[in-house]
C-alpha cells in the first residue's frame, strides 16, 4: 500500500472533504489501486517526451479588449444564498 | 569571539494591475469605481460550464511591462491553475502562467549603500488574475474578530502581472527604490497606473539572513505590503526579527508572514497554504507571440526615465538633479520636451516646470495633464521673460493669474496692467513726479546738495522703479529722474 | 404510426410541409414519455408542463423536441449535473451547443440523467436514482450519458445531446441501441458544458439515424469564441450524400486488441460488419497500438482526474448551489458542503486527482501521463498513415443488470479500453447500432474511429453501415 488511511485522510482534508469511514476504506483501495497501475508508466522511457498539452498545435485565441457586460447578473445573484446588499457575505476566515 | 554580521538577502515580488478596458479572460469591465458586484459574469464567478478567454490587451502590456524591466518576450508561454480554496477565488484555484511566463530575464538598477548603481535582476512577469476583494466587517477593517467576510467580485479576474525579482536587494532602501523605479517605469510603458492607493500595485517580499558564522536563515514571506513605507518597515523589521533569532542561536523557519501596517509587526500567517504543484489550464491552449507582434510592440516603447534624464544632462545641460525631477512622470517630461520644442530654453524651462509647474499643480492636486497651460504657452513666457519684455517677478504674476484665472497670456497681461515695452515717456514722468511729490524732505536733502553719495537719489529710483512694478528700464529711471530733480 | 416514432429528419419535414403541427408532435412524444417514464426514469427534469414555441420556425429543427445531458448549461432552467451540490441551480447563461439547437428551432423536453459529474458509466452513480434501459429495463443504459441514449432508444425525442470524457456517449448508445458520435476534439463549443476532464470533454449527439446525427452535426460544429480550444478554420461539410462511398477505404482492426476476449455477440456483429464493409469495397487491414492497448486506461485516468479535481474546486457554497447557512468558519463552510454535495464517486476521484498533482508525486504521476499522451496521439497518427479507420468494439459484453457491481473495482477502467484513447487523441468516434443479439434481444453498437476531423467521413462510412446492418428500433421502454 502505498497511501495510509491517514495520509488519505489527509488529503482528503486538504481537498475540504470530511470521509465517512465507509468512503474513507473506499477511498483508501481506490487510490493505492489505482497508483499500482500507474507504476506501469515506468516501464516507458520518457526522458524525450514532450507533454502532450493539446490535440494539435493550436495557439490561444486572443479577445478583443472591448466591454460586453453581462445583463443578466440578477440570473447570479438569484442563486446565492449569501447575497447581502450589493455583497456576497460567507462566515469569517477561521484559521486552523 | 568576534561579532556576527547578517547580510539580509531579499527578493521582491509586485503585482501590477495592466490597464486594459476589460478583465483578463472575461469582457467584464476593469472600473475601480464600479459598484460592488456589478462587473460580473459567469466567467469571473466560476460558474459551472464557463470557460477563459484571454484578452489580447493584457498580453500586450504584459510584454510593454517587461520591456520596460528589460525582459525578453517569450514567443510561448502557457497557463496553469493554482489550487487554493479561499472564497475569493470563485474557480478555487487561479489561472496563473507562473511556471511559463510571457517575459523573463530583465533588471531593474538601484543605488547601494556606497551610492553605486547595482542591478537587481528580474526573473520574469507572469500574467494572471486577480482575486475578489474580501471586506471584513470588524470595526477595524482587520481580519482578527471579524465575523463575516463580504465579498467584491468586482476585482474577480482583473489582468495582473507578477514581476519576480532575483534575491539580489540586500536593504529595505534598495527594495523601495526597485519598487520605486519599477513603478515609474511601467507607468512609462503604459502598462499600469500602479496605483498604490488603489490597490493596483502590492508587495511580497522574501527575506532571509546570511550570517558571517556560516549560517543561512530560511526564507520567509512577508505578505500584506501595500505602499512603499509599509515595505520598508515590514523588511527591517523582519531583518530585526531574523537577526534577533540567529544571534541567540535560534532557527528561522521557512513561513509565510503577515505584515499588520497599524501594528508595525509581521505576524506568522495561520493560513495553511497548500503549495501544490500546478496543471496545466487545459481550457487555454499555449500563448504564442510572434516577432511581428514584438516589433509592433517594441515600437510602442516610450524612452525610459533613466535615459530620458541622461539626454536632459548631457544635450541640454540641465543637472542630474533637475532631470530626475522631470522625468520622475512621464508626462511631466513629455510637458518639459515640448516647452522646450516650442522654443524655450531647456534650463529654463526646466527651472519653470520643477519649481512653478509642480508648485502649482500640487497646490491645485491637479495631474499635468490636466493644466490649463499648455507647454506652447509657457514656452512663450520663458521666451518674453528672454527678451526682456517681461521681467520674472512679472512673468510669475502673469503665471499665477493665468492658473488661477484660467486665462490667456495676452489676457493677463492687460489684466495686469503690463503693457508691452515697459513703462517710459510720459508715464515715466508722471510716476516720477509722484514719487517725488510724496517725499518732499528727501526731494529738499538732495537739492541741499547733501546727497553727496547718491544714497537718496538711489531710494527715490527704487520707489520709482516699484511704482512702475519694475516695467521701467533703469537706465531711463536715472535719466528722467536727474532730468526733474533738477527743474 | 405514432408522431414521436418518427426520426429527426422526418419529424422536421413533416413540420415544414405542415403535415402535423409542432404541438402535435409535442403532445405525442410528451404522451410516450408519460407511459415509459416510471419504468425508465431518464428524466431529472422535465420542461415539457406548457406547450412548446419554437425559437426559429424556419430553423432545420423547428419545433423537434429534444433533451439534453444535465451537464449543459440552460439558461434559467435547473442544471444539477446529477449531483446534490448544485442543488437547484439555475445557470443565468446558456450552453453553446443547446444556443445553437435553440436557434435551429428545437424545443426542449428536459435534462436528463447522468453519471454525476459523467463520472461512471451506467447512469447508476446519480443523486437523482439511476436510469433504465428501454430495451431491457433491468440492465443499466450505460453511461455517463445515459439518460439522453436512454431518452432517444425509447422515443421520448427524436435527438440528444450528451458529453463523451471517455466514452459517455459511444457506450451509452451502445447498450441502448442508437446512434453516438463523439466529434473531433475542438469542433464543438463545450462553453456551457460543466467540464469533468477539460482536455477529453466534448459534447455529441444521440439518434436513431446516421442522417439524423449528420443533421445535428451540421448545427453543433460551428467555431465558437467563447471556447479557446475550438478550431476556427475547420468548416466540415455533414451534408447528407446517398451516394458516398467507402470503396477502397483502409479500414484496420487493432492487432493487440485481437487478445483480448469479447462477449459472443459482440464478436459475432464485428465478424458481420467487416462482410458488410468488404462488401463495399473496404479493404479490412491490421495496425499496431502497443502503447495505446497497454497504457491509455492508466494515461486517461491519471488525466481525467488531475483535470478533474480543479474543475470541481469552484464548488463551495457560496455563489451557487448546495449550502449551508450556519458555519461557524469558511472552511467548515466548504467542508460540510463539500462533503455532503458529492457522492462518493466523485470525492474518490478528486482525491486521487489531488494525490496525482501533489508537488511530490507530480512527475511520477500527472506529469509522466501528459507525456504517455503524446506516445498515444503520435500512435494513432502512426495508425492513421496506415489505414482510414479503425474498426473496433465499444465495450466488451453487453450492459450488465442494475446493481450487479463490479467485484474488481478496476474492471470498470478496462471495460473503457475501447473508448477512451479516442479522447487521449482528440479523435472522432461512432458508436453504430450493428443489430440485436437473438439471446437477450439487446442492441449491439460496434466503433468507427478516424483521425481528427474525419468526422463526416466517419458518418458517411457510417451510412452505408446503416444501410445493410439495418436501422435501430424504439425500444418498447418497459411498456407491452
Amino acid at each position: 500500500m502505498k497511501l495510509s488511511r491517514e495520509e488519505v485522510n489527509d488529503i482528503a482534508l486538504e481537498s475540504r472533504l470530511l470521509l465517512t469511514e465507509k468512503e474513507l476504506d473506499g477511498a483508501v483501495k481506490y487510490i493505492n489501486n489505482f497508483l499500482d497501475i500507474l507504476d506501469s508508466f515506468k516501464e516507458l522511457d520518457l526522458t524525450n517526451v514532450e507533454p502532450f498539452s493539446f490535440a494539435e498545435a493550436l495557439e490561444c485565441p486572443l479577445r478583443e479588449d472591448k466591454v460586453n457586460a453581462f445583463t443578466n447578473t440578477q440570473g447570479i445573484f438569484n442563486e446565492s444564498e449569501h447575497v447581502d446588499g450589493s455583497y456576497f457575505k460567507v462566515p469569517r476566515i477561521m484559521e486552523d | 569571539m568576534s561579532e556576527l554580521t547578517f547580510t539580509p538577502v531579499i527578493g521582491i515580488e509586485i503585482h501590477i494591475r495592466l490597464k486594459t478596458d476589460t478583465k483578463i479572460f472575461c469582457a467584464c469591465s476593469t472600473d475601480t469605481d464600479a459598484p460592488a458586484n456589478t462587473n460580473i459574469c459567469p466567467v469571473c464567478m466560476g460558474l459551472p460550464g464557463s470557460l477563459p478567454r484571454l484578452n489580447h490587451n493584457v498580453v500586450e502590456k504584459g510584454m510593454l511591462a517587461g520591456m520596460a524591466l528589460h525582459c525578453t518576450v517569450q514567443p510561448r508561454s502557457l497557463f496553469f491553475r493554482k489550487s487554493y480554496f479561499y472564497p475569493d477565488l470563485p474557480k478555487g484555484h487561479q489561472i496563473s502562467q507562473c511556471d511559463l511566463p510571457v517575459v523573463a530575464d530583465g533588471y531593474i538598477e538601484v543605488h547601494d549603500a556606497e551610492g553605486k548603481l547595482k542591478k537587481i535582476r528580474v526573473n520574469h512577469l507572469h500574467l494572471e488574475e486577480d482575486a475578489a476583494a474580501m471586506h471584513h466587517s470588524a470595526s477595524d477593517g482587520r481580519l482578527e474578530g471579524a465575523s463575516t467576510s463580504y465579498v467584491d467580485y468586482n476585482r474577480a479576474g482583473m489582468p495582473l502581472g507578477e514581476i519576480v525579482s532575483e534575491p539580489d536587494i540586500s536593504s529595505s532602501a534598495e527594495a523601495v527604490e526597485y519598487a520605486m523605479n519599477l513603478q515609474r517605469r511601467v507607468r512609462y510603458a503604459g502598462a499600469s497606473d500602479a496605483d498604490l492607493d488603489k490597490g493596483m500595485m502590492r508587495f511580497d517580499a522574501n527575506v532571509s539572513l546570511k550570517c558571517s558564522d556560516g549560517r543561512w536563515g530560511r526564507k520567509v514571506e512577508v505578505k500584506n505590503m501595500n505602499s512603499f513605507r509599509a515595505l520598508e518597515r515590514a523588511i527591517e523589521f523582519e531583518i530585526k526579527r531574523q537577526k534577533k533569532i540567529l544571534q541567540s542561536g535560534g532557527e528561522v523557519l521557512q513561513e509565510t508572514r503577515h505584515w499588520n501596517d497599524a501594528k508595525g509587526v509581521t505576524t506568522a500567517s495561520r493560513v495553511k497554504e497548500f503549495y501544490r504543484k500546478f496543471i496545466v489550464e487545459p481550457d487555454l491552449p499555449p500563448l504564442i507571440v510572434n516577432q511581428e507582434w514584438i516589433d509592433r510592440v517594441t515600437a510602442m516603447m516610450p524612452e525610459m526615465p533613466d535615459v530620458r534624464a541622461n539626454r536632459y544632462v548631457h544635450d541640454m545641460g540641465l543637472t542630474q538633479e533637475a532631470a530626475d525631477i522631470l522625468t520622475d512622470d512621464k508626462n511631466t517630461a513629455d510637458y518639459f520636451e515640448a516647452c522646450v520644442k516650442a522654443g524655450a530654453n531647456p534650463v529654463r524651462a526646466a527651472n519653470w516646470v520643477r519649481t512653478e509647474v509642480l508648485r502649482v499643480l500640487n497646490e491645485m492636486q491637479k495631474k499635468i495633464s490636466e493644466f490649463s497651460i499648455k507647454p506652447e504657452v509657457l514656452a512663450e513666457i520663458v521666451r518674453r521673460v528672454d527678451d526682456r519684455k517681461l521681467s520674472t517677478t512679472q512673468a510669475k504674476e502673469v503665471f499665477d493669474y493665468m492658473c488661477a484665472n484660467d486665462s490667456g497670456l495676452d489676457d493677463a497681461v492687460k489684466k495686469l496692467g503690463i503693457t508691452e515695452g515697459g513703462v517710459a515717456g510720459n508715464a515715466l514722468v508722471e510716476i516720477i513726479a509722484n514719487v517725488i511729490k510724496a517725499n518732499p524732505d528727501v526731494l529738499a536733502e538732495i537739492q541741499s546738495g547733501k546727497d553727496t553719495k547718491g544714497k537718496k537719489f538711489k531710494f527715490l529710483q527704487g520707489l520709482v522703479m516699484k511704482e512702475s512694478k519694475g516695467q521701467a528700464k533703469p537706465q531711463e529711471v536715472v535719466e528722467a529722474l536727474t532730468a526733474a530733480l533738477k527743474q | 404510426m405514432e408522431l414521436y416514432e418518427l426520426d429527426l429528419y422526418e419529424a422536421s419535414k413533416g413540420i415544414k410541409d405542415k403535415k402535423f403541427s409542432p404541438k402535435e408532435l409535442f403532445e405525442s412524444c410528451k404522451k410516450r414519455i408519460d407511459s415509459c417514464e416510471d419504468k425508465i426514469h431518464a428524466f431529472i427534469t422535465r420542461t415539457d408542463g406548457t406547450a412548446p414555441v419554437t425559437e426559429n420556425p424556419n430553423g432545420i429543427f423547428a419545433g423537434v423536441p429534444t433533451v439534453l445531458k444535465d451537464n449543459l448549461c440552460t439558461n434559467g432552467i435547473r442544471t444539477t449535473a446529477a449531483s446534490k451540490i448544485l442543488g437547484n441551480w439555475k445557470p443565468p447563461y446558456d450552453a453553446t451547443a443547446w444556443k445553437y439547437l435553440r436557434e435551429a428551432g428545437a424545443v426542449l423536453m428536459g435534462k436528463v440523467n447522468m453519471d454525476e459529474f459523467a463520472m461512471g458509466n451506467t447512469c447508476g452513480n446519480s443523486a437523482f436514482g439511476p436510469t433504465h434501459n428501454p430495451n431491457d429495463i433491468s440492465r443499466v443504459p450505460g453511461g455517463s450519458s445515459g439518460g439522453s441514449a436512454a431518452a432517444v432508444s425509447a422515443g421520448y425525442v427524436p435527438f440528444s445531446l450528451g458529453s463523451d470524457t471517455g466514452g459517455s456517449i459511444r457506450q451509452p448508445a451502445s447498450y441502448c441501441g442508437v446512434y453516438g458520435m463523439k466529434p473531433t476534439y475542438g469542433m464543438v463549443s463545450r462553453y456551457g458544458l460543466i467540464s469533468y476532464g477539460s482536455s477529453l470533454d466534448q459534447i455529441g449527439p444521440f439518434a436513431r439515424t446516421i442522417r439524423d446525427l449528420q443533421l445535428v452535426m451540421s448545427v453543433l460544429a460551428q467555431y465558437d469564441p467563447m471556447d479557446s480550444s475550438c478550431f476556427r478554420e475547420k468548416n466540415p461539410d455533414f451534408t447528407h450524400n446517398e451516394d458516398a462511398s467507402i470503396k477502397g477505404k483502409r479500414i484496420a482492426l487493432v492487432k493487440e486488441f485481437q487478445n483480448f476476449t469479447l462477449d459472443a455477440p459482440i464478436a459475432e456483429a464485428m465478424k458481420k460488419t467487416q462482410k458488410v464493409l468488404e462488401n463495399n469495397g473496404a479493404v479490412i487491414t491490421e495496425v499496431s497500438l502497443p502503447v495505446v492497448s497497454k497504457y491509455a486506461v492508466a494515461c486517461y485516468y491519471a488525466l481525467a482526474m488531475s483535470e478533474a479535481h480543479t474543475n470541481l474546486e469552484r464548488y463551495d457554497g457560496v455563489r451557487y448551489g448546495y449550502t449551508v447557512n450556519d458555519a461557524a468558519g469558511i472552511k467548515e463552510m466548504f467542508e460540510r458542503v463539500r462533503s455532503y454535495g458529492f457522492g462518493s464517486e466523485v470525492k474518490s476521484r478528486i482525491i486521487a486527482g489531488t494525490c496525482l498533482t501533489e508537488p511530490s508525486r507530480c512527475d511520477e504521476y500527472y506529469v509522466a501521463a501528459t507525456k504517455v499522451r503524446t506516445l498515444i496521439a503520435q500512435e494513432f497518427i502512426r495508425a492513421f498513415g496506415e489505414c482510414d479507420f479503425i474498426l473496433q468494439p465499444v465495450t466488451p459484453s453487453l450492459p450488465h443488470k442494475i446493481g450487479e457491481e463490479d467485484e474488481d473495482a478496476m474492471k470498470g477502467y478496462e471495460t473503457d479500453l475501447y473508448t477512451l484513447p479516442v479522447n487521449l487523441a482528440g479523435l472522432p468516434g461512432l458508436s453504430f447500432f450493428t443489430g440485436y443479439d437473438d439471446a437477450t434481444k439487446l442492441p449491439v453498437g460496434l466503433q468507427l474511429i478516424g483521425p481528427r476531423w474525419s468526422d463526416s467521413e466517419i458518418l458517411n462510412a457510417g451510412m452505408i453501415l446503416e444501410r445493410h446492418l439495418g436501422s435501430p428500433k424504439i425500444a418498447n421502454g418497459g411498456v407491452k
